[in-house]
């Protein structure tokens, strides 16, 4: 029944879309990458897929200029497919651009707490998370007035509101800030696609809380692991976990109460998926200690294996149809595919092969 | 070679040859002196030079790991956290403290680079990923500021020495090829000047005397003749001892002189 009338408005953009996951690199694309020499080569083998977005590049361009090249691409094929989306679709389509603005707003906030001439911030912000009024932010030029005049107008008011005021932007670390409100951002999503009369019921209910579980998890994960030794203080840390997921209520719990990696391995044992990680990174060996996060043998961090199921999720969900989740999916692994082509590029440009294939490619 | 450096303008007294003699001592002393100096700063200099050549290699490894550590953490944070670092950072972490080395009367500044561990400005940043490798990209890179630290005292230091080996050399080449011939050119002159002096002063001594004995001579002969004379008045006197108008000696007339 869901699908019956998904095609009058949202069937171009899901159309669209599974257009664009076609043209993603494969496994035969990376191979040829990875055996590149230079710059200029892996540019070469770029082509077919990203075709004039590399042709204004000059010969031997630095791995960040690609890298921008790349993500230009993948910004006007979104703005395309916002510009043609409706309804709930174009909502969803804006969810997934709230995540590039809370960065931008951190950046901006960064530069206002430093005085800095937020006008040149402008230019780092990323191009998904620009808004209309994101240069009104420049005219601030405190934070109070910032935070009176300026966020709430932003369409992320809703999740400054209520756990953030004026003060606390001006004592809070800016990563606080930003983890509180990606914290919101993602409550606020899972709770859309769930409840969303468009989306209640539908495998787009279905993948996107699954993938948005996962997110959930894996920031309360990383949040945790990271904040080891530093000044976060346990019940600071607890209001940065995502309150879904598979680890929500009973793992958030003792993650919040986590001292060591130890604690966290138990906590996240009541997921098999995220102890399979675990175990795989040899963390649950207690010797292993904050060493084992970074090298082991198979050169795999944990966040290797997040991204590597992240990626597997992604992948799977362009198995359903009637769905604007692919949008999300194909987001996902086109950011992948950047970091990747970055990671490869950076391998070559700094002769360093032995690590090139420790990319992740899931086609 | 002596001829060239030429002697300095000196009276050729003996109190100046006493001072050149002193002077010569005094060059001969630190030229040898001021030699080994210029030995032991090149002995450390080749040292610096060895430690250089090690430094530079290794530095050469550690930036390029941390480059690559810099890559890891794009690749994880998966964008550039560059500005955000800049601008959470406000106390230096890596510190250096200058010291002061003193290799043969040679002030060498020496760096030491120590961390400041209660300064963590950025320690959540990539809180939410990507964490680990930020801090680890933070170790790598203190790690090669550190041989950065370390190959800029060791430069500092072989320009210093470099400057005080040829200010020492261009010393020692000065004072052996310079200051010595040249005190002993004065020696020398001063001696054949003194000797010259003796000369001439003996043969005045020598004309003085020749004179002398002429003189000497010429007195003699003269006594001699008035002896005779006297010796012939005399008899001429007994003679006239019969005249009665023999000369009053004690009267008023004047007696001749005796010359000796």
């Amino acid at each position: 029944m869901e699908g019956l009338f998904f095609n009058v408005s949202s069937g171009y953009v899901e159309g669209i879309v599974r257009g664009y996951r076609n043209s993603l690199l494969s496994g035969q694309n990376y191979n040829n990458l990875t055996q590149c020499e230079t710059i200029d080569d892996v540019k070469l083998q770029l082509a077919p897929a990203y075709g004039d977005f590399l042709a204004a590049l000059p010969p031997n361009p630095s791995t960040s200029a690609l890298a921008g090249k790349m993500t230009d691409k993948l910004v006007a094929e979104f703005r395309y497919l916002m510009a043609q989306a409706t309804g709930s679709t174009a909502r969803f389509l804006e969810f997934l651009t709230y995540g590039y603005m809370i960065d931008n707003i951190a950046l901006l906030i960064t530069g206002t707490l430093h005085e800095r001439d937020t006008r040149e911030l402008l230019e780092r912000c990323h191009p998904l998370g620009w808004f209309e009024t994101l240069p009104v932010l420049c005219v601030a030029t405190n934070i109070e007035e910032l935070y009176n005049s300026v966020l709430i107008e932003t369409p992320l008011a809703g999740y400054f509101k209520g756990s953030l005021s004026h003060q606390d932007l001006d004592e809070l670390n800016i990563e606080i800030v930003r983890n509180t409100l990606y914290k919101n951002y993602l409550e606020d999503f899972h709770d859309f696609v769930t409840t969303h009369p468009d989306f209640r019921g539908t495998p787009t209910q279905e993948v996107m809380s699954e993938i948005l579980q996962f997110e959930a998890d894996r920031r309360a994960i990383n949040i945790t692991l990271n904040s080891f030794g530093t000044e976060l203080s346990k019940q600071e840390r607890r209001k940065l976990y995502p309150e879904f997921g598979k680890l929500y209520p009973e793992g958030s719990l003792m993650l919040s109460r986590a001292d060591d990696i130890e604690a966290v391995t138990l906590a996240v044992s009541i997921s098999a998926d995220y102890k399979a990680f675990f175990d795989a990174v040899g963390l649950t060996q207690g010797g292993a200690g904050m060493g084992g996060m970074s090298g082991n043998s198979d050169g795999k961090s944990l966040e290797d294996l997040f991204y590597q199921k992240e990626m597997e999720m992604s992948k799977i969900v362009f198995t359903r149809q009637f769905t604007p989740a692919v949008v999300y999916a194909w987001m996902r692994l086109k950011e992948q595919e950047i970091r990747n082509v970055t990671w490869i590029a950076e391998c070559i440009a700094q002769n360093q092969k032995e690590r090139i294939g420790n990319f992740i490619s899931v086609f | 070679m002596s001829g060239a450096v030429g002697r300095e303008a000196v009276f050729p007294t003996r109190q100046s040859l006493g001072l050149m003699k002193s002077k010569l001592k005094g060059a001969e002393t630190g030229h040898s002196l001021l030699k080994r100096k210029s030995e032991a700063l090149t002995k450390r200099f080749r040292e610096i030079t060895r430690r250089i050549d090690e430094a530079k290699q290794k530095m050469g490894r550690v930036m390029q790991i941390a480059a690559f550590s810099l890559a890891e953490v794009s690749y994880a944070v998966g964008g550039d956290i560059g500005y955000q670092i800049q601008e959470s950072a406000k106390q230096a972490r890596f510190r250096v403290r200058a010291k002061q080395e003193n290799v043969s009367g040679v002030l060498l500044p020496h760096f030491e680079s120590y961390t400041e561990d209660s300064i963590n400005d950025f320690g959540l940043t990539g809180l939410g990923k990507g964490g680990q490798q930020v801090q680890r990209c933070r170790e790598t890179y203190a790690r090669a500021v550190e041989t950065l630290v370390e190959l800029a005292s060791l430069q500092t230091a072989f320009v210093i020495l470099d400057e005080v080996i040829k200010v020492v050399n261009r010393r020692v080449n000065a004072i052996e090829h310079v200051i010595i011939p040249r005190t002993e050119n004065t020696i020398k002159y001063i001696n054949s000047e003194l000797d010259e002096l003796d000369r001439e002063e003996f043969y005045r001594l020598k004309k003085v005397s020749g004179k002398k004995q002429r003189d000497v001579a010429a007195a003699d002969a003269e006594m001699e003749a008035a002896r005779e004379r006297q010796a012939a008045e005399q008899q001429s006197a007994l003679k006239l001892d019969e005249d009665p108008a023999a000369p009053d000696v004690l009267g008023e007339q004047e007696d001749t002189d005796v010359i000796f």
